[in-house]
């Protein structure tokens, strides 16, 4: 009896999953990086993800840095990642929007003013890696309308967008002080709202997809060389 | 009684059980307040310990009354309008920066004499300028925040060495959770980035980091008031008043 709900209950798993992948829209991905420097990580160094400034007219969205932080810290492979707020918080004010660094030339002033290169050291942070992009849309289409009355309701049409998520991560390793290199993920996702009585949307998680991408692109990236 | 019929129609399409309706509702309610206008109430934000060596000066500082109650309102044609109350923000915001950039500080009351007081400099800040947009203004998600301050320096002997007005700008995307917390939010990253401002360029933009130094150096050589060197103008003015004098035949 046991056995045949629990075959139901995988049975019911499975479907759900694969209805669920059915559902989704059209996504294309490209991600491409560029290597500067050897890298490598090694026990108690960690990461730090920050979103580069908006005073330099950046708009990467909050919610797309921290699903990087947790990308990236995830699994067997996961690397030690520092909340990019606790990190922010406890080198105030060095790398707040205004005074944060913008070339990893400015990071030797940096490491000379009081406490930061001690309080670097403590954190054990290795890499810093400044996003830069966001997710717009770009194109939208198709008409959909709705209607209720005393009797029920109902939607009946058809209607898509395009997303685009372009994102760029600069990798800086704060042993040499210099750039490691970079990486770009280029993201186009279309979803669809068909509706017949019930609108069926059909999403396509373009940001999560270049979430995704750029975090698995930057743990291969960091611990690519063991040789640091 | 067509009202609660329509009532209990509602009743019936948002779902049967009151806990079903209260979960439907509040969103709802929230959705339709959101577009007559929102008001947002800060709590003093506190911003972390800098890492920085505090300056060896004391200084006497006095907060403008709108320091300690600053409200804003922003009306957008066609939109809903908006409003922020700062409360106590910048008074607390001050508070805490000076404590942790000068040695010592004294907050002093409305009617305090700053130079009664054993002070090196005496510092008044006060705000310039306040604005805000909205998302429905700049057709973005998101809401910025700009505030200018201006910091007026003056030394022991109450003249006035420096006025630095600086601008800072906080910006935040409207969250899911609405925008309340974004524009609060923005107002925020604004105060941040003033303190971060004025860690970073108060002693270059003032030099009141030297206010100290000054001070001593004054009080070590009084100014001999026989001997003081002319001002340039009055080199130039002299000779042509001594020339003057000797025309003249009275």
């Amino acid at each position: 009896m046991i056995q045949a709900k629990r075959s139901t209950l995988l049975l019911r798993t499975i479907a759900g999953g694969a209805l669920l992948t059915l559902m989704t829209g059209c996504v294309t991905s490209r991600l491409e990086n560029a290597r500067e420097g050897v890298t490598g990580i090694a026990d108690g160094e960690s990461v730090v993800i920050m979103a580069k400034s908006y005073h330099l007219g950046n708009h990467t969205e909050r919610s797309y840095l921290s699903c990087v932080e947790d990308a990236l810290a995830r699994g067997r492979t996961g690397l030690n990642v520092i909340p990019h707020q606790q990190f922010v918080d406890s080198l105030f004010p060095w790398f707040e929007p205004r005074t944060a660094p913008a070339e990893t030339k400015g990071l030797v002033k940096l490491m000379q003013r009081p406490g930061v290169a001690e309080r670097l050291a403590e954190k054990g942070v290795r890499y810093i890696v400044w996003l830069d992009g966001d997710t717009e849309r770009v194109a939208s289409g198709g008409s959909l309308s709705c209607a209720a009355g005393p009797g029920g309701g109902g939607c009946f049409g058809f209607a898509w967008w395009q997303n685009d998520a372009d994102y760029n991560a600069s990798i800086w390793d704060l042993k040499g002080l210099e750039s490691a290199g970079t990486i770009s993920a280029d993201v186009s996702g279309t979803s669809f709202l068909p509706a017949l009585v019930v609108p069926i949307p059909l999403i396509a998680r373009t940001q999560t997809a270049a979430c995704k991408g750029l975090a698995d692109q930057l743990r291969q990236f960091i611990v690519a060389d063991t040789g640091a | 009684m067509a009202g609660s019929g329509k009532t209990a129609e509602m009743a019936l399409v948002l779902g049967r059980s009151g806990k079903w309706r209260a979960f439907w509702l509040t969103p709802a309610a929230a959705i339709a307040l959101s577009g007559c206008g929102s008001s947002v109430t800060m709590d003093p934000p506190t911003i972390p310990e800098p890492l920085l060596e505090p300056m060896e000066v004391t200084v006497g500082v006095r907060f403008p009354e709108n320091f300690s109650s600053f409200s804003h309102e922003e009306e957008t044609v066609g939109s809903e309008d908006w409003s922020i109350d700062l409360g106590r923000s910048n008074e607390v915001l001050f508070t805490q920066l000076f404590g942790y950039m000068f040695e010592n500080v004294i907050v002093l009351g409305p009617d305090d004499d700053p130079y009664a007081l054993d002070i090196d400099a005496y510092i008044e800040p006060s705000i310039d300028a306040f604005e805000f947009s909205v998302p429905s203004q700049t057709k973005t998600d998101f809401f910025a925040v700009w505030i200018r301050y201006r910091i007026k320096v003056f030394n022991s002997e109450g003249e006035q060495i420096a006025n630095w007005p600086l601008a800072a700008y906080g910006k935040s995307q409207a969250s899911a959770l609405g925008g309340s917390a974004a524009l609060q939010r923005a107002a925020v990253l604004a105060m941040r980035d003033a303190a971060a401002l004025m860690i970073d360029k108060l002693d270059r933009e003032t030099g009141v980091g030297s206010a100290r130094t000054l001070r001593s150096q004054a009080a070590a050589s009084p100014v001999d008031d026989d001997n003081r060197p002319l001002p340039a103008s009055a080199k130039e003015f002299l000779p042509a008043l001594a020339r003057e004098f000797s025309d003249d035949p009275g």
